[in-house]
């Protein structure tokens, strides 16, 4: 069995290590002469005005906070979707009489999902969608 | 290709006089290292082929020739006389600008769109890592790429920047969770995230393509392809770049090569999400008339034939990606940008219900046992086939198990 860790983590080695050979060819032959025109923040050609680094909108964070909520109750719904049809998912697990029926667990996905849509619903009345 | 080296590597002049551990390690380690060359390879010859690619189509479209005039007629060497350029670009970074983040970000978004290509099979069992869970390892790594531009946005110290990638954030955050409501139609029906058994799965006429199964994921192919669009933030969902509005967004403060890091994991991530829906709707690497199988190649026991199968499959698969990248092209020069408000409510007021509507549909069909034209083919047919509870009697057989990965390169 091969492990599968090892080519994911040579990979992310040599898709850096292609970044850095890049980067350093450019080091190599580019030129680097830096003014203090050329460190200033592009603005349009103005000179700019205040720092960067600012508060920004509230509402950033709120569309944050709904995909959290929508985003991680999603990922649940793939065990059940492999389990579902695969033969040593639910079918297994009826035949082994660890579940009672099929249709009870086909039921409580949808209870979640009707939950997750409850939510939605709730989102949408709150305004949470509305980009004002 | 790790079984071969298992098998072979002792047997060689110098790696005999090696202990077994050391030849095992330096099996899987060369292994690996091909598939990160072959890939790497691949990936950045795409980027050079869509970026000309993109300037020719945008040309046609917009009633121009694009680039005629670098090597040959058809200026097909223009990526490379720009790369060129672009190493004699100095590298600048703003005087505010946070510098290891600054210098980090591109990183993240190449790495990301990179990676993810080790999961995606390019034809029967030609995967580099074949994960169990290969659509689940590619959304999750493609998610990573919005990190990248999120941390090359804020880091610049510039206010176009900033507005850049927190549009970017809360458009590619939005858009993961219809895009993963659609994702998961496919892996429904076909009962695995295997991406090698999905694609296996459609194998046959077009008619078996998890597109044509039912007319809910029809609709769920088109809902993933605007979600795609938008996942890696292409034309009309570039808000995070939107040249017209914020000079280039979140890259403004980048030049040189350390700008055209940014620039490949687009095109990398363009061709990826493509390959997906190209596996998980359209077929994978089975041609709409299966060439291979009526002509005995696939299957054969003559690894010579089956070899030439898995690359008329591979050239299928490449075929469909590419396609998908021309379409994203075409969209893009057709359609004008959207604005943020309008983003956000395409995702969450109408993609997000109608996925999960289509979801819900494609359970309903499922559950009726309602026809999917000549879908499964036949070995999976056996294996997927649901035992109603009444019927339930011991089983007498495992269902074979169809070996797909071990057939591998």
């Amino acid at each position: 069995m091969q492990p599968a860790i090892l080519p994911i983590l040579l990979f992310v080695a040599a898709s850096t290590g292609l970044g850095i050979v890049l980067l350093s060819v450019g080091w190599v032959f580019g030129p680097r002469r830096n003014t203090a025109v050329k460190e200033m923040p592009y603005e349009s050609g103005m000179d700019p005005i205040h720092d960067a680094r600012r508060r920004f909108d509230i509402r950033f964070h709120i569309v944050a906070i709904a995909f959290l909520l929508f985003d991680v109750e999603l990922l649940f719904l793939y065990p059940w979707a492999v389990a579902n049809r695969h033969p040593e998912g639910i079918a297994q697990a009826v035949t082994d009489k660890l579940v009672d029926d099929r249709m009870l667990v086909f039921g409580e996905v949808m209870v979640f999902i009707a939950l997750l849509a409850a939510g939605l619903v709730y989102i949408w009345r709150k305004g949470v969608l509305r980009w004002r | 290709m790790a079984d071969y080296f298992l098998q072979h590597l002792p047997h060689w002049p110098v790696f005999a006089w090696f202990p077994d551990w050391v030849n095992v390690a330096l099996a899987y380690v060369l292994t690996a290292a091909i598939h990160a060359a072959l890939l790497n390879v691949v990936v950045a010859a795409g980027a050079l082929v869509f970026i000309w690619l993109e300037r020719k189509v945008s040309g046609r479209i917009q009633d121009r020739l694009g680039p005629t005039r670098v090597g040959g007629k058809f200026g097909w060497l223009q990526t490379l006389a720009d790369g060129i350029k672009l190493i004699a670009k100095e590298d600048l970074m703003p005087a505010g600008a946070d510098g290891m983040l600054f210098r980090m970000a591109p990183y993240i978004s190449f790495g990301a769109s990179y990676v993810a290509y080790i999961a995606l099979p390019f034809a029967d069992g030609w995967v580099a890592a074949p994960l169990n869970t290969g659509v689940f390892f590619i959304l999750a790594v493609m998610g990573l790429e919005v990190f990248g531009v999120i941390l090359g946005g804020y880091s610049s110290a510039s206010k176009w920047s900033l507005f850049g990638a927190m549009r970017e954030a809360a458009q590619v955050v939005s858009y993961e969770v219809p895009l993963g409501m659609c994702v998961v139609v496919p892996v429904l029906l076909c009962g695995t995230m295997d991406l090698v058994e999905i694609g296996n799965m459609q194998a046959g006429w077009f008619t078996n393509w998890l597109v044509f199964h039912d007319p809910f994921t029809f609709v769920t192919s088109i809902v993933y392809f605007t979600c795609a669009l938008a996942s890696v933030n292409r034309a009309p969902f570039d808000l995070a770049e939107a040249e017209s509005e914020l000079v280039a967004g979140f890259h403004t403060e980048y030049s040189g090569l350390r700008w055209s890091l940014f620039f490949m994991a687009e095109y990398g991530s363009m061709f990826t999400v493509s390959g997906l829906a190209a596996i998980l709707f359209f077929g994978g690497w089975h041609g709409p008339i299966p060439i291979t199988s009526l002509l005995g190649l696939a299957g054969n026991d003559n690894a010579f034939l089956a070899y030439v199968a898995n690359l008329i499959g591979m050239a299928n698969f490449i075929g469909k990606a590419v396609f998908g990248v021309t379409f994203m092209m075409w969209v893009r020069w057709t359609f004008p940008r959207l604005r943020i408000d309008q983003v956000m409510t395409t995702c969450l007021k109408y993609c997000v219900p109608i996925a999960a509507a289509m979801f819900l549909g494609v359970l309903w069909w499922t559950y009726n046992d309602l026809p999917g034209g000549a879908w499964l083919a036949a070995p999976y047919a056996e294996r997927l086939r649901i035992e109603s509870p009444a019927a339930a009697e011991p089983k007498t057989e495992v269902p074979a198990k169809v070996a797909v990965s071990e057939r591998g390169v």
